[in-house]
């Protein structure tokens, strides 16, 4: 198997499995911030704010992935 | 109407020539430029410096609204310094909930720094134009700036020796004394690590929706290419939306990680 195979193969393989770890992690976030909405309306705001800025630091790790995708994918030929 | 096929012509040139090297892109007015007019100096230097060039535009612009809203003070406000002064006080309460009321001498850096990334991150969306953040280099220095002036306001607000003992874990007793060998390569750790995952998911999340939509652009492009004419079917209208999202979220999560870095490192048991 030639590195560009390789390459091939396990960068999206890589990448997907960052998304399925992202993909549990926001899950677990949004739930989390909707059912506290839902216990405090007059909260929503706040809760809102911390759930976006959460979310986006569960997303930067998928990214690194991303990153690293892009980095080394002129390889691939 | 030939703009758009020069566009359609780029786009397609482009996709051959970048398909070996690099991330797909669309077309700004610096790369149309450099393809007509590449043997031209001024051009080549352009295109040298194409980010550079884009982020100047925009710190420009920038400063001109903001001349625009201040050229005549007036104590009740109304239109353009009407707007300038919300965002401005929205920003100063967003940064002082955080920092307590001693975040007022950061408002300017942090409430600069949200302003002016929001504005890069937007401006790829504009048809010619590119977002300097789609390259890792804008936002590494930004990520600097943030990372000295943090060391810095360390520096002065706790002292030398304030800053070093924040950097060993603030021993004080004999099991925090003994703790002090890890501690330190931890804290200096952690404290390169944030410029790096600031810089990189500003980079990543940019670049990611500029290669989206420059696929289904050209997916669009592709869907008619019976026809033969310049038109492309605009697939990549939820995105350009979904780009507009994402853009303010990352300003706002850099300034936020940045003002939260400050807020740990000055003396956080005042209050």
């Amino acid at each position: 198997m030639s590195y560009q195979t390789a390459l091939a193969i396990f960068l999206p393989l890589g990448l997907a499995i960052a998304a399925i770890g992202s993909a549990f992690g926001l899950g677990r976030a949004v739930s989390a911030a909707m059912e506290a909405m839902g216990r405090q309306p007059e909260a929503a705001g706040k809760i809102q704010l911390g759930m976006i800025i959460g979310c986006a630091l569960i997303e930067a790790l998928t990214i690194y992935a991303l990153v690293t995708l892009f980095v080394l994918q002129g390889k691939i030929s | 109407m030939s703009l758009n096929l020069q566009l359609t012509n780029e786009i397609a040139h482009q996709a051959a020539e970048k398909a070996k090297e690099g991330t797909p892109e669309l077309p700004n007015f610096i790369t149309l430029l450099y393809d007509k007019f590449g043997k031209v100096a001024v051009i080549g230097f352009l295109h040298h410096w194409e980010n550079v060039v884009f982020a100047w535009m925009i710190a420009i612009l920038i400063c001109f609204v903001a001349y625009l809203a201040y050229r005549k003070k007036t104590l009740i406000p109304g239109g353009l310094q009407n707007f300038v002064e919300m965002v401005v006080e929205a920003l100063d309460n967003f940064i002082c909930g955080i920092l307590g009321p001693r975040g007022r001498k950061f408002t300017p850096f942090l409430g600069t720094l949200f302003i002016y990334i929001l504005c890069m991150n937007l401006f790829g969306l504009i048809p010619v134009m590119k977002s300097p953040t789609s390259n890792l280099n804008t936002t590494v220095s930004l990520a600097i700036c943030v990372f000295f002036y943090v060391q810095y306001t360390g520096i002065r607000s706790l002292g030398i020796v304030g800053y070093l003992s924040h950097m060993a874990g603030d021993p004080r007793d004999l099991v925090t004394w003994c703790l002090v060998p890890i501690n330190i390569p931890i804290h200096i750790v952690e404290e390169l690590a944030r410029p790096l995952s600031l810089s990189l998911r500003l980079f990543g999340n940019i670049t990611g929706e500029d290669v989206l939509i420059t696929v289904f652009v050209g997916l669009g492009v592709s869907a008619l290419s019976f026809l033969h004419l310049p038109v492309g079917l605009p697939f990549q209208l939820p995105f350009i939306f979904l780009a507009l999202l994402t853009g303010t979220i990352q300003a706002l999560v850099f300034t936020l990680l940045s003002t939260i870095y400050f807020s740990l490192m000055l003396p956080h048991d005042e209050h």
